[in-house]
């Protein structure tokens, strides 16, 4: 009994040595962190910033500004984002021969803008319009009022989905391998594929994926803790 | 300083505003009474165009850069409304303090970004104003920190430190515990007594006697009846205006 349970240990060690550690491998899931990473966080920027305009165009007075934010947000959620990844990559920026990390950021950015700007175009029109009305009536102009006063509200009402929305787009990054990057997930895979040995490559990527998810819990969830308690300042 | 020619205002099929003539003169006290739903807000709001008249004029001596006057119609199109404004404060119900702003902020924020002052002497008339109020203690506090009252007269603070020529109060007393009315309308009869022009909705009537050199009862969307508070309070000619006097006192 007992020399079966070590036998098993051994087992997995050796497994664990054959598939991580012979030939360095496990640095390659250092890469692939590195990439997911770097694709999350340049697509969070862009999808920030792209969010707040799509918002703001869906505000407008302007019809021809909120029928475009209609559309590409119509467009943008009804479509698969592995599918936009391979038309970014094989159509739109077909001429583009840089690195492959800026397709996928841009195609995750443009995504993650339409999600973005949902939350906050909620997030704009859950602010009081009084708060609208004493920036006006301060002879201050509406992109003014928008930037000082009811912009800088609606982040922190709307900072947990945020949060939410970058933790699903770092796993949903785990796709870049349709167009050849080489990130955590495909890092994972591929070592599986050279070992011949799926359990530890593809357990350890989900491990990892997790462990970085439930520190960016701990993170956020401490950040609006601290928010929340400005409120009763 | 404040001519209305025949003001309409519809929202939708209600006819809220329906024909209003005024004339507000320099350094005067108009006071608006009237049942609620009579639409004394609404033309209060029609003055600095936080709402759009349906049709009608409202013309508004603003000063020039170099001296003198200029008559706006600020009905106009391709009016800049901002720089009216700037020269309209306006005292909400619901006093509208930036929330994520401290007091201080909450009172410069307009005049620097602007850039009609520097920090440092926005900052300074700010002290002065909110010494005035007797808040400087405040000038760090948050408005959640803060109670009604005390919100009140920074919002009314914050519209002084924009140096306008009229100010606007919106039922300024309407959202107030009872014991904190009183504070504010000490600041508010200060600056009656400074000789601001000042146009106040208000259901206070012991205010409307005291500080009004003029009355405008209002109903359906009419001037019904006008005069000094002592022809209003004292012998109201319209049937309405009694009704309602009757009601209230």
């Amino acid at each position: 009994m007992f020399e079966s349970i070590q036998q098993w240990f051994l087992g997995g060690y050796q497994q664990f040595f054959n598939t991580m550690i012979e030939g360095n491998r496990y640095l390659m899931l250092l890469e692939g962190l590195g990439v997911t990473v770097k694709v999350a966080l340049g697509a969070a920027v862009i999808g920030i910033l792209m969010g707040c305009v799509i918002a703001l165009m869906a505000l407008s007075k302007l019809r021809i500004a909120r029928s475009f934010a209609s559309l590409y947000v119509t467009v943008i959620r009804g479509t698969p984002v592995v599918v936009q990844l391979l038309i970014m990559y094989y159509i739109i920026m077909l001429s583009y021969t840089g690195p492959k990390e800026v397709v996928a950021i841009v195609t995750f950015g443009l995504n993650s803008a339409a999600y973005v700007s949902e939350m906050v175009r909620g997030g704009i029109l859950a602010i009081d319009k009084g708060q609208t009305e004493a920036g006006r009536s301060l002879g201050l102009s509406g992109a003014s009022t928008m930037l000082l006063i009811v912009l800088p509200q609606t982040v922190k009402v709307i900072l947990p989905s945020l949060f939410n929305e970058f933790i699903m787009l770092l796993k949903e990054t785990s796709v870049v391998g349709f167009i050849g990057l080489m990130d955590l997930a495909k890092a994972g895979d591929y070592i599986r594929s050279r070992t011949y040995s799926a359990f530890v490559p593809l357990l350890s990527v989900a491990a990892v994926y997790l462990v970085i998810v439930i520190g960016l819990t701990q993170i956020f969830g401490r950040v609006e803790r601290r928010l929340r308690q400005g409120d009763s300042r | 300083m404040i001519h209305v020619n025949g003001l309409t205002k519809d929202f939708g099929q209600l006819q809220v505003l329906r024909g209003i003539d005024e004339h507000i003169k320099k350094g005067e006290r108009v006071v608006v009474i009237g049942p609620s739903g009579s639409g004394k807000s609404t033309f209060l709001r029609c003055l600095n165009l936080l709402e759009r008249p349906t049709s009608g004029q409202i013309l508004f001596n603003l000063e020039l850069p170099g001296g003198g006057f200029q008559e706006l119609d600020i009905t106009a199109r391709g009016v800049q409304i901002d720089k009216v404004r700037q020269k309209m404060g306006m005292v909400f119900q619901h006093f509208n303090l930036f929330p994520h702003k401290t007091v201080l902020e909450n009172i410069t924020l307009a005049p620097v970004h602007l850039k009609l002052m520097s920090k440092a002497a926005a900052t300074d008339k700010a002290m002065g104003l909110l010494e005035r109020v007797g808040l400087v203690d405040k000038a760090n506090a948050y408005p959640a920190q803060l109670s009604g009252g005390q919100k009140q007269r920074i919002a009314i603070v914050r519209s002084l430190a924009m140096d306008p020529e009229v100010m606007l109060f919106d039922e300024p007393t309407s959202a107030l515990d009872p014991e904190m009315v009183g504070e504010v309308l000490d600041v508010m009869k200060q600056l009656a007594i400074d000789g601001m022009t000042m146009v106040v909705v208000t259901h206070e009537m012991g205010f409307a006697r005291e500080v009004g050199d003029r009355v405008l009862f209002m109903d359906e969307g009419l001037v019904v009846e006008q005069g000094t508070p002592e022809q209003i309070f004292g012998n109201p000619q319209n049937q309405r205006t009694q009704d309602f006097l009757g009601k209230l006192l």
